[in-house]
């Protein structure tokens, strides 16, 4: 803490490294200093807590979550997303509160987090503050979060009981970044959608929730919820697909996710 | 030049130590400084998975981990599965199927099967190929590489 | 010594055997001895800075403040390599060909990004790399040219400003009169077919190490090289060195598909400086450097049209292909060698009476093209099994049953094919016949049509080709090359403690040579095949030596062998008859060990070695006047090569939504000749699949406007990876042996000369109900999509 603050905003986190040391072998990203954070105890702990949630500590490896019979009982839609984090060596060592900090708009714990309305637990020199996930990200590759401030915890509050879950994403291979992603949860009580929450993955600057699929999926169902999606996406041109076809992808996908998401909440 | 940091990191079962350079990764370190060539760097950003060891008994990428981030650590490299003269069951088992042909991606294969066949039940060959998935060969085709480990998952659940 | 009865000691055949790789226990053990692993004392390390202007006058140079930097011994520019190395280009005596010149570091002009500029020496690689920071360049940028159609118009900028053109080569092929063939044609199908630009992307990326011996003013070069002969050739001439002063050694290499079958600058500049500062040096590319500067692969445009009668039978093709080739016309194949092979090997196992095709190689702000396996033919297979199926759908035939009936028949070899090329004899018929029954071909067709009504996109495809392997001096590999690549050598010796060792100009980089070869060797001399040592990639041990390329390890590996070898057993025989008092008649090798037939008398090939060398008086002076030792070398030349040939079949289904590519079935039926080793058969077959289908669905490079290689990273410039390759069936045809020593055909770059176009049928077949052919490559979802909305718009 006092090494980052000190180093006037220069100084990188590192934990897993698994994006950090890319971008320097490359050398398309340097600083005057590293702060491994990799020892800082009591930081990869889940906890359960009493709502039905989550808390999950920054330092948790991907492996963990994936591995975790709580998040499995507890979060199935998150047990699901860490099976297409890249690859078992690279899950090793990624952490969650890592990727939340890189804060890819095409990775799958950021979208987790605005899915499952994750609080991010931020620490600095003058002490913790708690982030809406919805708030957290702003931009690609951007977040709310000072030069000295690391992400030490992330809270996900529990679900309600009848809820369904649905996770789809598209990558060219297996484990690579998402060229699209679409995750939901549809709540249903005596027969009735009572609560719906759909999440976007490299389908706009940051993760997003689905807010004109959400309310279109209420009014109007499957259909019309994977239609409004693409109004709810904003995807950019790249060489892993255009703008038409991961708009395009948003709709196939959000009709797939909400079709399983029903599907186990019925159950 | 920045100032270089003590570290001892045991490799294979016996302590090295040095004083190396913050920067310096792991790969290189296992190569240069201590003659272990046989772990091989493919693409230093963590996608060809060449350069795969194991760390406290997980498969990383050790292009993506400084050496100084080893301090302490146990490290594992293809030196230690087995020798030329007395292969290993798994390097055995790759030789009887064939499932290497230049042998760069070689290591970094097996490192990772370690850790797959220990970690993973590995049902079916999907899910083999799953796991092998952040490892590229060219030469292959990855269908013999498949079939090695196929042949080693069926030892270890005693088929 | 006298073995029991029931030991058979008639030669054992491992040719044909699943013998295990020699190379394995080295490389499975970690104990492999690659370019990078190499250290020598006092090892200096290269890093290269590189343009990141495509095409641009170098208006200034200032290399001082690297040259300062500490750990830094020392920076060369394009001006200090003029000083050190005589220029070099690739000639041809092709006709319309024009040759350009390739500066090690370029001098006052760069032509493509990644193109290399400075070479900054340092005590280490990390060092190095900090230092080309401090390099200061200055640039006036010139027009970039990516577009090979812009470049080839007669007012287009060019690269070169000694040559006429940016067209480094054109070509025409004709036969018959193609106009009348179309005038008459049933149906006619065709359009503009797109096959992307790729690159090989081995695991190991190239590398070098380079150190010159001050006493005996050797300079050495160690390379990841599968041409060790050429580099070694053109370096004698580069350098002003003889033969026995510049030794070029292959050591373990990992992976080449003829991305490493060039000479490339860095190799020239590392021996530059090796010799200048008196120290080794080490350069060991990264990932982006491949990616930006070895040798691409394909990129062309294909305009072609087939016409065909009622009955499937072709009546004619015609085809104007521009080639995209690239900043500087590569060493030693040239410009040619990708565009050219296209038309000529279009035609492919087809009958084809009428046919007409245009060539043109042009130049263009991009890294070079060089050859890369199946080097043109994929793209021709592509083009005509294209145009078959596209012209089948016109007419309602299978295409399965067009392929039938134009395929060239057993009864018509040798068949001179539409371009020139001459295929000897291949089992064309029996390749797609046994692919139609391994597959289940018909039950295919039922299940497809079920799919079909179901909504599902499932599609079958078929590709047949053939190519020629193992060609010698009758056709050089590039027509109108300098080089010969007709010949190969091979030196068998048995030493005075008994060791057999085979020495040949090859190289392997994965191919198992080791393994084959001491296979080959081991039949014909009668020893085990544990007891064959195999030296490759060694320019100190042939006179004269090519490298491995165009599938031809086996035919002149093979042959070579087999002629040194059967040398070498005739003197064994000799000296047994001697020794052993019988007639040369009665002698036999097998597993070591020499016997008179039907005798227990025999003796160890060891003791015979000593006898023969050691042993003073043992053999007569007049019989060692005349076979001298137990050693002989051969040059084989199989003069006109062979015929391969293979069908591929699969089965495909596209995701209605996502339009991502299942494969679900994949055959390969072969006719390869004689086998050596079927595990490394398949191997080759696997892993050529797995490439083919690697640019088929995903593989890239893409440049932009600018000339940027957007596709820098292996997140961008996407490979198959376990998940995306599936099983591969492969059968090797029982089909009459060619007529090469040893009755072996090349194999190695069938998988990708098919796969293309067999999953691009499957797919167009897929699509068809909305009337979707693919012309363009790689296939990919984004492609797809912009495919179907067009249909559907319709």
């Amino acid at each position: 803490m006092a090494a980052l603050a000190a180093s006037n905003g220069d100084a990188k986190v590192l934990a897993g490294g698994q994006s950090l040391v890319p971008m320097l072998n490359f050398r398309v990203v340097d600083a005057p200093l590293f702060v491994d954070i990799n020892g800082i105890e009591g930081l990869d702990l889940i906890e359960e807590k009493e709502d039905g949630g989550l808390r999950i500590g920054a330092l948790t490896r991907h492996f963990a979550l994936e591995t975790s019979v709580s998040v499995r009982d507890r979060f199935p839609v998150l047990h699901e997303a860490m099976k297409h984090v890249a690859h078992l060596a690279i899950r090793n060592r990624g952490t969650i509160g890592g990727s939340l900090s890189h804060a890819d708009p095409a990775a799958e714990l950021p979208m987790m987090a605005v899915l499952l309305d994750a609080k991010i637990v931020a620490a600095g020199p003058d002490g913790e503050r708690e982030i809406p996930a919805g708030d957290f990200f702003t931009a690609p590759l951007t977040t709310v979060l000072a030069p000295d401030e690391i992400v030490v915890a992330v809270d996900l509050p529990g679900l309600p009981a009848a809820t369904g879950w649905g996770f789809e994403e598209f990558a060219q291979r297996r484990g690579d970044f998402a060229v699209a992603g679409v995750a939901a949860l549809v709540t249903r009580e005596g027969g009735t959608v009572t609560n719906t929450r759909i999440a976007l993955m490299g389908l706009h600057d940051t993760p997003v929730r689905a807010r004109s699929a959400e309310a279109a999926f209420g009014e109007s169902g499957i259909e019309a919820a994977a239609v409004a999606a693409r109004q709810d996406a904003d995807p950019m041109n790249d060489l892993h697909g255009s703008a038409d076809y991961r708009r395009h992808l948003a709709e196939a996908l959000t009709r797939r996710v909400l079709t399983a998401a029903l599907e186990r909440a019925a159950q | 030049m920045t100032a270089k940091i003590s570290i001892t990191v045991t490799v294979n079962g016996t302590a090295q130590a040095a004083d190396v350079e913050p920067r310096l990764l792991l790969a290189d370190f296992l190569r240069e400084n201590l003659d272990l060539t046989g772990t091989h760097v493919g693409c230093e950003h963590g996608i060809c998975g060449a350069c795969t060891v194991l760390m406290n008994g997980d498969s990383v990428r050790s292009c993506l981990t400084f050496a100084v981030q080893a301090d302490g650590a146990e490290v594992e490299t293809v030196e230690s599965l087995g020798s030329i003269d007395e292969l290993g069951p798994l390097q055995q088992a790759f030789r009887e199927k064939h499932a290497l042909q230049c042998g760069f991606c070689t290591p970094g294969m097996l490192m990772t099967a370690t850790d797959m066949l220990r970690k993973y039940p590995l049902e079916t060959d999907d899910d083999i190929r799953d796991g092998l998935s952040g490892n590229i060969c060219r030469c292959t085709g990855y269908q013999n590489i498949v079939a090695a480990v196929r042949s080693a998952a069926d030892k270890r659940d005693g088929k | 010594m006298s073995p029991p009865d029931d030991i058979d000691l008639t030669r054992p055949q491992f040719i044909g055997a699943k013998v295990m790789r020699r190379e394995d226990p080295r490389l499975l053990a970690g104990e492999g001895n690659y370019v990078a692993d190499i250290k020598r004392h006092g090892m200096l390390h290269i890093a290269f800075r590189r343009s990141d202007h495509a095409h641009a006058l170098i208006t200034n140079v200032d290399v001082s403040a690297a040259q300062a930097m500490e750990g830094v011994v020392a920076v060369y520019t394009g001006a200090d390599i003029t000083r050190l190395a005589n220029p070099y280009q690739a000639t041809s005596r092709m006709k319309n060909y024009q040759a350009t010149f390739i500066p090690p570091l370029a001098v006052d002009k760069v032509r493509y990004v990644g193109e290399a500029v400075v070479a900054v020496v340092a005590i280490s690689r990390y060092v190095a790399e900090d230092a080309l920071a401090l390099v200061e360049l200055e640039y006036e940028s010139l027009a970039v040219l990516v577009d090979p159609e812009e470049a080839l118009k007669p007012d287009a900028p060019k690269l070169h400003d000694d040559l006429e053109s940016n067209i480094l080569a054109a070509r025409e092929f004709a036969r018959g009169e193609v106009a009348e063939a179309f005038a008459d044609a049933a149906a006619t199908a065709g359009g503009r077919f797109h096959f992307t630009r790729t690159t090989p992307v081995t695991i190991e990326a190239r590398a070098s190490v380079a150190e010159y011996d001050k006493g005996t003013r050797t300079l050495t070069l160690h390379c990841t090289t599968q041409i060790p002969g050429i580099v070694r050739d053109k370096l004698s001439e580069i350098f002003d060195l003889p033969g026995p002063r510049i030794r070029v050694i292959a050591p373990d290499v990992g992976g080449g598909f003829g991305g490493k079958t060039s000479l490339y600058s860095e190799e020239i500049v590392a021996c530059a400086i090796a010799r200048d500062l008196g120290k080794p040096v080490k350069w060991v590319s990264d990932r982006m450097e491949d990616l930006m500067t070895t040798g691409n692969a394909f990129d062309e445009i294909v305009d072609a049209e087939i016409a065909v009668a009622e009955d499937g039978r072709i009546l004619g093709v015609k085809a104007d292909v521009i080639g995209d080739v690239g900043a500087y016309s590569i060493y030693p194949w040239t410009a040619t060698i990708e565009p050219v092979q296209v038309v000529s090997f279009l035609p492919g196992p087809y009958r084809i009476a009428n046919y007409a095709a245009r060539v043109r190689a042009v130049a263009t702000n991009k890294t070079l093209t060089g050859a890369y396996r199946g080097v043109g033919r994929p793209i021709s297979v592509f083009v005509m099994d294209r145009l078959l199926d596209m012209a089948a759908r016109k007419i309602g035939m299978d295409p399965a049953e067009i392929r039938r009936r134009n395929l060239v028949n057993d009864d018509e070899f040798p068949y001179k094919a539409a371009s020139g090329l001459v295929w000897d004899k291949s089992a064309f018929q029996a390749c797609l016949r046994e692919a139609a029954d391994g597959i289940g071909y018909d039950e295919l067709r039922r299940e497809q049509a079920a799919a079909r009504a179901d909504g599902r996109w499932v599609g079958i495809g078929v590709a047949c080709y053939a190519e020629l392997t193992g060609v010698g001096s009758r056709i050089a590999v590039a027509p109108g090359m300098p080089i010969n690549t007709g010949t190969e050598t091979c030196n068998v010796a048995i030493d005075s403690t008994g060791a057999v060792t085979a020495s040949f100009g090859l190289a392997s980089q994965g191919q198992g040579m080791e393994t084959t070869l001491a296979q080959v060797v081991a039949e014909e001399l009668g020893v085990k095949v544990e007891d064959v040592d195999i030296v490759l990639g060694d320019t100190a041990s042939v006179s004269h030596g090519t490298g491995t390329y165009a599938s031809r390890g086996a035919v002149f590996g093979g042959g070579a062998g087999i002629l040194a070898a059967k040398a070498v057993h005739e003197k064994i025989v000799r000296v047994a008859g001697h020794l052993l008092e019988a007639a040369v008649e009665d002698i036999e090798t097998g597993n070591g060990d020499v016997r008179v037939k039907g005798t227990d008398k025999s003796m160890t090939i060891r003791d015979l070695a000593r006898a023969l060398y050691s042993d003073m008086g043992r053999v007569p002076k007049d019989m060692r006047d005349e076979i001298d030792n137990l050693e002989a070398t051969k040059v084989y030349d199989p003069f006109f090569g062979t015929t391969t040939s293979a069908s591929h079949m699969c089965l495909i289904e596209v995701d209605p939504e996502t339009y991502k590519v299942e494969i679900k079935r994949y055959i390969v039926v072969e006719d390869c000749g004689r086998v050596i080793n079927p595990l490394i058969a398949d191997g080759q077959a696997h892993g050529g699949v797995a490439q083919g289908i690697g640019v088929a669905l995903m593989e890239e490079v893409i440049h932009d406007k600018t000339g940027q290689v957007l596709t820098a990273s292996l997140v961008d410039y996407v490979v198959p990876s376990a998940v995306e390759i599936p099983s591969i069936d492969v059968v090797h045809v029982e089909a009459e042996l060619p007529g090469t020593v040893g009755g072996f055909r090349g194999l190695g770059e069938g998988g990708t000369i098919g796969a293309p176009a067999c999953i691009a049928n499957a797919i167009s077949d897929a699509l068809s109900p909305l009337g979707i052919e693919i012309i363009e490559i790689p296939a990919t979802p984004e492609r797809l999509f912009r495919l179907v909305e067009a249909a559907q718009a319709d």
